[in-house]
């Protein structure tokens, strides 16, 4: 069952007895202190803050709104680069009784916005030229990701220390038509050509830098459980806050950790490790996809699902649920 | 039919009718706790008027995707407009431009012991509680005739999905008798536009002894212990095919159709969800 967005609203003023996750979330909110909602085709979306950081929360409106995001969300897991931002489907995450007084649950959307501005707003305070090359930067990044927005506008783009970060994957496909962002970006190109510069020269840099810096690597995650994934030439593997090895960087590609527990890839398949590397779930299948919040991994061999639990038990038989989703 | 999406271009019509009656003041349970009906209405009125202003806000504004006209019908034989100015009918975005009154709504919930607790926020509060006075359903059926014909009859309207008719009441009208009723209600489905009747959803708002809710009811659903249950199913619209897969799932498993266009001590806010608001620019599935 889908809610309503009444039922949105209330479930943001009362996070702690509305979501799952995101107890301790605080929407913003308009002058006369609703949450401020805004929808897209397929979903209302809210801005939180949450753990010191902002999110875009969106709840689905349409049943078939999840299903078409799920395999882009699942892709961009394993995508590591700074064009995107974290964006992933909180499980079951909304609460809330229906009519009869029976509890129902709805997956939500959770998207990082970065601290920064608005493109808009960025039109208005930054260098044409700057701008423009940093859009050139954007599509040549989502090119090498063969990754196709579908949605590029003004709107879904966001200006953070010295670059352009794309928002809102509703709509995106891995490996889909581009031919969409392609007419999008000559169209953002003459807007920007168009537009008279900028009004200030004081603006101050945004502190957003989804790269951190720790010397020696080609690329580096947060802080996640004492660990950081970071890349390497060997591949990806984890280091501690004092930059030390913990995991030897030998893996294809890597996640963070949540709960002790890290999805990994390796030429082999995807696998499921702790924090020695030892494997929970070897790295023998096509996706394993680990949901932290409930403790389980849904796991996909030869195009069937099947559930594993913390300890990498096989729950189900391959093909006995449904494609991965709560 | 009933397949227009409803855009800028091809506007629908909402159309709340609000029963204010002295009847109102009566106690029910609604969402779990006692309540007055007035109370009741006033809620679930409030939260279709959130539903339908927030689905039309974009990222450049509330997008004029339907016209509201909000009546509410009590007193000596009163029907008159409670939307912002008196106006019978505003377009969505000429209604969220004006300013939301915002209510305190006090919600339930479970302590970790398993006690009560309660807790005020905030709620949009367009519409008070009201409970005075007769209830002259039929009159206001009638201007919901005529309010819809004029919507219907203009030509920039003639191919848009048709537009929806909420009647919020405990069902007993003073002005009329039950074939009266009947008629009035039939009279207002058999508008159309080309792409479908006018839809008529009752509503109902009413003390139950055993608490229950029900919406989209079929045939056999309409027979709760409540005189006004079977009129109001006769005078709801039997709702179109193109429904029934989303009221199955938001019913559950045993659900057939056909299903009315009606619910008892329940929103009917879901229906709004099922509507095609708002075009698709993108084809992904």
């Amino acid at each position: 069952m889908i809610p309503t967005l009444p039922i949105f609203s209330r479930a943001l003023l009362t996070p702690d007895l509305s979501f799952r996750t995101l107890v301790d979330a605080q929407a913003e909110t308009a002058s006369n202190g609703l949450p401020h909602l805004m929808r897209t085709t397929r979903f209302a979306e809210a801005r939180i803050r949450w753990q010191g950081r902002r999110w875009l929360l969106s709840m689905p409106l349409t049943p078939s709104a999840l299903p078409c995001i799920e395999r882009t969300a699942a892709a961009i897991k394993r995508l590591n680069t700074p064009a995107l931002t974290d964006y992933r489907i909180l499980p079951g995450e909304l609460c809330w009784k229906d009519h009869a007084g029976i509890e129902q649950h709805c997956d939500l959307v959770l998207q990082h916005l970065p601290e920064g501005k608005d493109f808009d707003q960025a039109l208005l305070t930054e260098d044409r030229d700057t701008l423009l090359r940093a859009l050139d930067t954007l599509e040549k990044e989502l090119e090498g990701l063969q990754f196709a927005h579908n949605g590029l506008k003004a709107g879904n783009l966001r200006w953070c220390a010295g670059r352009i970060v794309v928002l809102r994957y509703h709509d995106a496909r891995i490996g889909g038509d581009r031919r969409r962002d392609t007419e999008a970006f000559e169209a953002l190109r003459r807007r920007l050509t168009e537009a008279s510069g900028p009004q200030a020269a004081n603006d101050i840099s945004a502190h957003y830098n989804p790269i951190r810096t720790l010397d020696g690597h080609r690329w580096t995650s947060h802080l996640f459980e004492g660990l950081i994934c970071v890349e390497d030439e060997t591949g990806f593997g984890y280091v501690d806050a004092d930059n030390r090895p913990v995991i030897e960087s030998r893996y294809l590609w890597a996640d963070d950790f949540h709960e002790g527990r890290a999805e990994v890839e390796t030429p082999t398949g995807m696998g499921l490790i702790d924090r020695e590397g030892t494997y929970i779930i070897p790295p023998e299948y096509e996706i394993v996809d680990y949901r932290p919040a409930e403790s389980i991994v849904y796991v996909r061999r030869d195009g069937r699902w099947a559930l594993f639990d913390y300890m990498g038990r096989q729950q189900t038989e391959f093909g006995t649920i449904n494609e991965c989703k709560s | 039919m009933y397949t227009q999406s409803i855009t800028r271009a091809h506007r629908t019509a909402f159309v709340l009718l609000i029963d204010g009656s002295g009847s109102m003041t009566e106690q029910i349970r609604f969402r779990g706790r006692l309540t007055t009906k007035a109370d009741a209405v006033a809620a679930i009125t409030n939260d279709l008027l959130f539903e339908l202003v927030e689905r039309a806000r974009r990222d450049d504004g509330v997008r004029d995707y339907y016209d509201i006209a909000v009546l509410g019908y009590s007193g000596d034989d009163e029907v008159r407009a409670l939307l912002p100015g008196g106006r019978k009918m505003m377009s969505v975005a000429e209604l969220a431009a004006c300013e939301m009154p915002v209510r305190t709504e006090t919600i339930e919930h479970r302590m970790p012991d398993g006690s009560i607790a309660l807790r005020e926020i905030l709620a949009p509060g367009w519409i008070e509680p009201h409970a005075a006075g007769s209830t002259p359903m039929y009159q206001a059926l009638v201007e919901a005739r005529e309010l819809t014909s004029d919507w219907c009859a203009r030509l920039e309207h003639a191919a848009s999905f048709p537009p929806v008719v909420f009647n919020i009441t405990d069902g007993e009208a003073t002005d009329c008798e039950a074939d009266d009723l009947r008629a009035a209600a039939e009279r207002i489905r058999s508008l159309r536009t080309a792409d479908g009747h006018v839809l008529l959803i009752n509503i109902h708002i009413a003390a139950d002894e055993r608490n229950r809710t029900i919406f989209f009811p079929s045939d056999s659903e309409a027979d709760y212990p409540n005189r006004y249950a079977r009129l109001l199913y006769d005078c709801s619209s039997r709702m179109p095919e193109v429904f029934e897969p989303m009221i199955r799932e938001a019913k559950g498993p045993g659900a057939m159709p056909p299903f009315r266009g009606m619910s008892f001590n329940a929103s009917a806010a879901e229906l709004v969800s099922m509507l095609n608001i708002g075009s698709i620019s993108v084809k992904t599935e």
